[in-house]
C-alpha cells in the first residue's frame, strides 16, 4: 500500500465542495473543510445539519454525489474494497450509541478494534493474541477502566461505555479520530470525562479529532476550532479562543423557519411539562 | 454508578494484569450443549448406520420415487373443497373447545391462583400431561373410545391444545398487575369475581393472539390426523398411499402445501394487524418505532387522549367503528366454532358406545407395563430427534445467513431461499415421513431424515428472524474499525446471536422430539409404531407406560432447555 509521507501541516482531511443527499433532500452542499495534523475540530449545528453525514463521508461509509473528500491523502470513492478497509483502520470512529456487543466483556469490545490487523474472524477474548489484549488492557486503563476489563459493557453506565468505545478506537492506533455525538447520551459529568478523554488523546498523541457536538459550552471549552453547519452548509468555521457562545448560539437560533418552528414547538412542550 | 476513576495515562505497565477471562457459567453451559450436540449427532449416526454411502442409497430412492408421484393428479374440486373444510373444522372445533377450557385452567394454575391448595399442583400436571402427548397420540386412543372419523380428532387437537394455551395464558396471568386485583379484593369481591373482572380484561388480548396462534399450528395438525383416521384431508393421503397410488398421494400432498402456504399468509397479515395494533395503544414499543421517535423529536404530535366523543351521555358506551367490529367479529367467532361443532355430528348413540370403550381404556391403563423394549423405543425417538436437530440446527444456520437481510451475501438469493422454506415447512413432518417410508423402508432413516428436513426448514426460520433483530450498530461500528465481512460478523453479530441461537436450536430439538413420538405411526422409527401397536392389541397397559415415558422424556428435555436459555441470556 503507497502510505504518503504526511509532513507536518498536511491536512490529515479535505472536504472539497462536497454535495450529498438522500432520496432527493440534499442534506451537505458545497462543504468545503481542511483539518491539519493535532487539531481538535467541533463540529456544531442543529438536527438535521449534516454533522452525521459529514462524518460518514470522511471514513467512506457514505460516498458523496459531488466534489470530493480526501481523507489521510485517500479518497474514499475511489478506493476498493480492501483499500478502504485499510483506510477505515487509520480513522477511529465513535458512535453516540457506542456501538458495543452488550453482552461481551469490555476487554473483548476493545480487541476488536484490532480486528483489521487480523485475518480471522475471532470470538472470545483468548481468541487474540496476547500481545493485543496487553495493549488492549493499556488502552482501558488509559480511559481509567482497567479494573472493569472483564464486566459485561451491558453492566456499565453509559459514561463508562462510551471509553470503553473510545479504547477501541484507540487500539487501531488512528491517524484521526470522528466522534458522531458521542456525548448526546450521556449526563453532564460522563460527557466532561469523555470529551476529557478525547481531548487528552487527541494533545498526546498528535491525533486529529473531528467531533459533532450539540452542547454550545462544551464545544467552546474542549476544541481548538469550531465549524458550524446548517441546512447543509457551512455557515461558521473559527477558533474557538475568539469565539463567545452567544455568536455561536446564533447559529441555532437565526435556523431556518422550519426549524424555528420546531423549536418554538419543543419550547412550548418544555412549557406544558413544566 | 459514578465512576471517579482517575483519567490518568497509563504507564507502560510492567504487569498488566490478568489476560484471561475467567470461566463463566455462561461459557460452561455454551460448550457443553455443544459438546453434546455434536456427541448425540454421532450416536444418532451410529445407532441409524448412517453413512455417505447409505445417504446417497436414500436420495437416489427418493428420487425414483419422487418420479413415480409425478404428475400429481388432483381430486375433483368438490372431494377437495369437503376434504379441506373437514380439515378445518376439525381444528376451529378443537381449538375453540381448548380455548375454553384452558381459561379456568390457566387461572388454576398460575402461581397467583388463590383457590384450595391441591388444585393448583393438579392443574399444572393436566398442563404437562397434555402438552407432552401429541395430538395424533390422543388421535389414536380417541379413535379407539368413539370410533373413527372428525370427532375424534376434534378432541385429540382440543386435549393436547389445552396445555399449551393454558400455560401461555398462565404466564399472562402471573405477569398482570395485582393492585387491580388487591383493589376489587378489598371491595369484597369473591376470588372467581376478582379473576373474571381484573384479570381477564387484560389477558384477553393475549388470550385471543394465543388462540390465534394455535389454530394456526392446529390446521397443519389436522391436516395429517386422517393417517390415523381422526378425519380431514389426511385420511385420502392414507388411502392414497395405502393402495399405492403415488399420482393421487401427490396431488392430495399438493392440496395440503397450498392450505399451509395460505394459512401462513393469513397468519403473517394478521400478525402484522395485532402488532400495529399493540403499538398504537402503546402496550408494546417496538425498537423501531423508538428509533424512529428519537430521530424526529419535534416532530411527533401529541396523540389525543380522546375524551368522550361530543354527543355521547357519559352513561353510554356507545357505538363507534371500533366497537361495532369487536362486537361483529365476536359474534362470528362464536357462530364459526358453533357451526364447526355441529358439523362434527356429535351422535348421542355413539357417545354412549363410547363410555364402554372409554371405562376399558382406562381400566387396562392400570398398571402400566414398561419392558426394555419399550425403553429402546424411546431412546431411538430421542436420538433421532436430537441428532436430526443438530444437523438441521447447523444446516438452518447456513440457510438464515443466507436468508436475513443483515447478513445475506445478494438480496435475490435471500427472496429465493425464503420462499423455499416456507414451502418446505408447509408440508407436515408426518407427511416427510411416509414419503421416506415409502421410499426407503421402514425404520429410523426414514424419520431422521423427515426430522432434519423440518428441523433445518423450522432453525432457518427462527434463526433468520432473530438475527433480524439484533442491534446493527455493532457491526457497523466495526466495519468502521476496517473489519472483513466475517470478522465483523463473528465480533459484531455472533456474540448477540448466541442466546437466540442456543434457545431456538433447543426449541427446535423440543419439537422435534414430539413429531419423532409420532413418526413411528408412518413406520420411520421410535416409539409410535409401539403405540399403535398396542392400542390396536388392546394392551392399554403397554400404552400407558409408552405415554408416560413420552411424557417424562419432553418435560425433561423442556425443561433442560429452558434452565440452559436462562443462564445464557
Amino acid at each position: 500500500m503507497a502510505e504518503e509521507p504526511a509532513t507536518i501541516g498536511d491536512p490529515v482531511l479535505r472536504l472539497s465542495d462536497v454535495g450529498k443527499g438522500f432520496h432527493g433532500t440534499t442534506v451537505l452542499d458545497g462543504v468545503s473543510l481542511d483539518v491539519p495534523q493535532g487539531q481538535f475540530v467541533a463540529l456544531t449545528g442543529p438536527s438535521g445539519a449534516g454533522k452525521s453525514t459529514l462524518l460518514r463521508l470522511v471514513n467512506g461509509m457514505h460516498l458523496p454525489d459531488s466534489g470530493t473528500v480526501h481523507t489521510l491523502g485517500e479518497n474514499p470513492a475511489a478506493c476498493s474494497r480492501s483499500r478502504l478497509r485499510a483506510l477505515r483502520a487509520r480513522v477511529g470512529f465513535v458512535f453516540q450509541q457506542f456501538g458495543l456487543v452488550g453482552r461481551l466483556s469490555a476487554l473483548e469490545n476493545v480487541l476488536m478494534g484490532s480486528l483489521a490487523t487480523l485475518r480471522l474472524p475471532r470470538y472470545g477474548v483468548m481468541s487474540y493474541p496476547r500481545a493485543l489484549r496487553i495493549r488492549a488492557v493499556e488502552h482501558l486503563d488509559r480511559v481509567g477502566l482497567a479494573d472493569r476489563r472483564f464486566q459485561r459493557c451491558d453492566t456499565l453506565s453509559g459514561g463508562q461505555q462510551q471509553r470503553v468505545a473510545v479504547a477501541r478506537t484507540l487500539l487501531q492506533s488512528p491517524e484521526l479520530i470522528l466522534a458522531d455525538e458521542p456525548v448526546a447520551s450521556l449526563d453532564p459529568a460522563a460527557s466532561a470525562l469523555v470529551l476529557e478523554t478525547l481531548k487528552r488523546i487527541s494533545v498526546e498523541d498528535g491525533i486529529s479529532v473531528v467531533c459533532s457536538l450539540h452542547q454550545i459550552q462544551l464545544a467552546l471549552a474542549t476544541a481548538d476550532r469550531v465549524v458550524a453547519l446548517r441546512g447543509g452548509r457551512l455557515v461558521l468555521d473559527e477558533p474557538a479562543a475568539g469565539l463567545t457562545a452567544e455568536r455561536l448560539r446564533e447559529v441555532y437560533e437565526t435556523a431556518g423557519t422550519r426549524d424555528a418552528q420546531a423549536g418554538a414547538r419543543d419550547a412550548q412542550a418544555g412549557a406544558r411539562d413544566g | 454508578m459514578v465512576d471517579t476513576t482517575p483519567v490518568a495515562r497509563a504507564p507502560a505497565a510492567a504487569d498488566p494484569g490478568p489476560l484471561r477471562p475467567p470461566w463463566s457459567a455462561r461459557a460452561l453451559i455454551a460448550t457443553g450443549l455443544l459438546v453434546a450436540a455434536v456427541a448425540v449427532t454421532w450416536l444418532t449416526f451410529w445407532w441409524i448406520g448412517l453413512s455417505p454411502a447409505s445417504l446417497a442409497a436414500g436420495l437416489d430412492d427418493t428420487a425414483r420415487l419422487l418420479r413415480r408421484m409425478w404428475p400429481p393428479d388432483l381430486p375433483g374440486a368438490g372431494d377437495v373443497a369437503g376434504m379441506v373444510a373437514e380439515t378445518l373444522l376439525i381444528a376451529v372445533a378443537g381449538t375453540g373447545l381448548a380455548a375454553l377450557a384452558s381459561v379456568p385452567l390457566a387461572f388454576t394454575a398460575a402461581r397467583t391462583h388463590r383457590g384450595p391448595r391441591w388444585l393448583r399442583p393438579a392443574a399444572r400436571v393436566a398442563v404437562v400431561l397434555t402438552r407432552a402427548v401429541p395430538t395424533l397420540a390422543f388421535a389414536i386412543l380417541f379413535v379407539r373410545i368413539f370410533g373413527l372419523g372428525p370427532p375424534a380428532g376434534a378432541l385429540a387437537v382440543a386435549v393436547h391444545s389445552v396445555g399449551m394455551i393454558a400455560k401461555l395464558l398462565a404466564d399472562v396471568v402471573e405477569e398482570a398487575d395485582p393492585v387491580p386485583a388487591e383493589a376489587a379484593r378489598a371491595c369484597g369481591a369473591g376470588e372467581v369475581q376478582v379473576a373474571v373482572s381484573t384479570v381477564l380484561p387484560r389477558v384477553f388480548p393475549a388470550l385471543t393472539g394465543i388462540v390465534l396462534h394455535r389454530l394456526d399450528i392446529n390446521i397443519r395438525a389436522s391436516a395429517v390426523l386422517g393417517v390415523v383416521g381422526a378425519g380431514g384431508i389426511g385420511v385420502a393421503l392414507q388411502t392414497a398411499l395405502g393402495s399405492l397410488n403415488y399420482h393421487r398421494a401427490a396431488g392430495i400432498i399438493c392440496v395440503i402445501v397450498v392450505l399451509v402456504l395460505l394459512l401462513e399468509l393469513l397468519s403473517v397479515a394478521v400478525r402484522r394487524r395485532t402488532i400495529r395494533h399493540l403499538v398504537r395503544h402503546g402496550t408494546i414499543r417496538r425498537r423501531a418505532v423508538r428509533r424512529r421517535s428519537r430521530a424526529g423529536r419535534s416532530a411527533g404530535d401529541p396523540t389525543g387522549t380522546a375524551a368522550l366523543p361530543a354527543g355521547r351521555a357519559p352513561h353510554d358506551v356507545g357505538w363507534d367503528r371500533g366497537r361495532v367490529l369487536r362486537v361483529a367479529g365476536a359474534v362470528a367467532t362464536g357462530m364459526v366454532f358453533l357451526v364447526s361443532l355441529w358439523s362434527l355430528n356429535p351422535d348421542p348413540a355413539r357417545l354412549s358406545g363410547a363410555w364402554p370403550n372409554l371405562r376399558s381404556v382406562l381400566t387396562g391403563m392400570w398398571p402400566p407395563a414398561f419392558s426394555g423394549h419399550l425403553l429402546m423405543a424411546v431412546l431411538e425417538s430421542l436420538l433421532m430427534a436430537l441428532g436430526a436437530a443438530a444437523v438441521g440446527a447447523a444446516c438452518g444456520l447456513v440457510l438464515a445467513l443466507l436468508t436475513a437481510v443483515t447478513t445475506t451475501p445478494w438480496r435475490p438469493l435471500s427472496a429465493v431461499v425464503r420462499v423455499l422454506l416456507v414451502v418446505v415447512r408447509g408440508v407436515p413432518d408426518l407427511v416427510y415421513a411416509l414419503l421416506f417410508v415409502a421410499a426407503l423402508g421402514l425404520g429410523p432413516f426414514a424419520g431422521f431424515l423427515a426430522l432434519w428436513i423440518s428441523s433445518t426448514a423450522l432453525a432457518a426460520k427462527f434463526f433468520a428472524d432473530s438475527l433480524e433483530q439484533l442491534d446493527p450498530l455493532p457491526h457497523e461500528a466495526l466495519t468502521s474499525v476496517g473489519a472483513r465481512r466475517w470478522q465483523a460478523f463473528a465480533a459484531g453479530i455472533w456474540p448477540q446471536f448466541v442466546p437466540s441461537f442456543t434457545g431456538n436450536g433447543l426449541f427446535v430439538a423440543d419439537l422435534a422430539l414430539r413429531e419423532s413420538v409420532v413418526l413411528g405411526i408412518a413406520g420411520a422409527g421410535g416409539v409410535g409404531y409401539l403405540m399403535q401397536e398396542s392400542i390396536a392389541t388392546l394392551r392399554y397397559d403397554t400404552t400407558a407406560a409408552i405415554v408416560i415415558a413420552i411424557a417424562v422424556v419432553v418435560y425433561a428435555i423442556e425443561t433442560l432447555a429452558r434452565v440452559a436459555r436462562r443462564h445464557l441470556l
